[in-house]
């Protein structure tokens, strides 16, 4: 059976596998084999396990949708990160998400930083200018 | 006309304007074919989320969701989406200007609507006009805005509705037509009853027996949310676009007219410069002609 995964970035996994194992915060785990029936999941938080010749791979998703059929299983997430063990690549997204939190709030105070320094100086200024 | 040194003075800084307006409208041709390829990336991803959500209503004649009906309207948000930054021609005022409109002929007082903004402008926008905000600080959308980026507003108002404390959300973008052309649109984010990209009753192709995961309620439960935050982050790329291909109009305009402004300038040099020589040659011969 194939999988895709796509982002808003591009596609992080399009490649074939022998088994999924899906596990989401909302609706507990579930494994799509081979032949399996259609089927449209959502998924919150959670992860996709991927089974390929006894090796595994795991998939973070974060607000994604999975849909199956006919073997070829489509998941469309907002945020998702490959890794080689689940608690690595949990880690490694929140990680990634943590440091761009952080700069988004830098680059906020950044601009009422710059702000506040031109009004400062306009104040300044005007003074000096009448005299 | 002033000396020939303050008119070469000038020349020197509107040429090194023009040099800055130059690099800036190039950054945002580049940027732009950079959105517009996310544009293009993201249209099949959201097409395939509708059709997911499609085919789980289509299932079940009586599952509904509090996101696809309307309701009598009390309370609106209304996301704007604006720059961080200026520059930009009138690509935010066009908005503001369309929203105040908006708003004084909807609402007769600032209790019936609060203001999410995305963007810094359109913050100080607000703020600066009393609109009630529905976040104290800024959402930067920057040029490679994620969803992470916006999570805190979105969880804000998708909260606000389904707890009925709003009863609509509109938002407020610049839609990318082409470089040349960018439009103001409202879009009724939720309820998205009348969302053409959805389809409530179950049409040919569709007819595929699934499987809902745990079931179908629950599915649509968890789509809803998902789908509305996807078609916002749609809209966002549509006016970042918008964005870079304003700035590039206007950066552009203003290096033609810099380009304009130094050969006036240069022409008026050349005269001062001409009457600079005449006076001298007039001192010089009548110089000779006394000693004579």
């Amino acid at each position: 059976m194939h999988l895709i995964v796509t982002t808003p970035q591009g596609v992080l996994y399009n490649e074939t596998v022998d088994y999924v194992v899906v596990s989401s915060k909302n609706n507990g785990d579930f494994a799509l084999l081979k032949n399996h029936a259609p089927l449209i999941s959502a998924i919150d938080v959670g992860y996709l396990k991927l089974v390929k010749e006894n090796q595994q791979l795991f998939t973070v998703i974060i607000n994604g949708t999975l849909e199956h059929q006919d073997n070829v299983i489509t998941v469309i997430a907002q945020e998702a990160h490959v890794g080689l063990n689940k608690d690595s690549a949990m880690d490694h997204l929140n990680q990634v998400r943590q440091s761009r939190l952080d700069e988004n709030r830098r680059r906020n105070i950044d601009f009422l930083k710059a702000e506040k320094e031109l009004k400062k100086n306009i104040r300044e200024a005007r003074p000096s200018r009448r005299s | 006309m002033g000396s020939m040194r303050e008119i070469k003075h000038r020349i020197t800084a509107t040429q090194k304007t023009s040099q800055i307006t130059k690099a800036m409208h190039m950054v945002s041709a580049s940027k732009l074919k950079k959105a517009e390829r996310s544009i293009r990336a993201f249209r099949p991803l959201t097409e395939h989320l509708s059709d997911v959500i499609s085919r789980v209503i289509s299932s079940d004649i009586d599952l509904t969701h509090p996101m696809l009906e309307a309701r009598d309207t009390k309370k609106t948000v209304y996301i704007i989406i604006s720059s961080d930054r200026g520059l930009a021609g009138p690509y935010n005022a066009m908005i503001f200007k369309a929203f105040e409109a908006y708003v004084k002929k909807q609402h007769k007082a600032k209790s019936e609507f609060v203001v999410a903004a995305l963007g810094y402008k359109a913050f100080s926008f607000a703020k600066r006009k009393g609109y009630p905000l529905m976040l104290d600080h800024s959402i930067q959308v920057r040029d490679d805005v994620q969803f992470l980026d916006f999570q805190e507003l979105s969880d804000r108002f998708i909260k606000a509705y389904l707890s009925g404390e709003v009863d609509q959300i509109i938002v407020f973008y610049n839609k990318f037509i082409n470089t040349m052309n960018q439009k103001v649109e409202y879009q009724i984010l939720v309820p998205i009853e009348h969302n053409p990209t959805i389809e409530t009753k179950p049409k040919a192709g569709l007819n595929i027996m699934y499987h809902y995961e745990p079931s179908a309620s629950t599915v649509l439960i968890n789509l809803m949310p998902m789908y509305v935050v996807n078609m916002l982050y749609g809209m966002i790329l549509e006016a970042k676009a918008s964005e870079h291909a304003a700035r590039m109009t206007a950066m552009k305009s203003a290096t033609d007219n810099a380009k304009d402004l130094v050969r006036t300038l240069q022409l008026h040099y050349n005269r001062a410069r001409q009457d600079a020589i005449t006076i001298e040659l007039t001192d010089i011969i009548g110089g000779a002609n006394a000693v004579n």
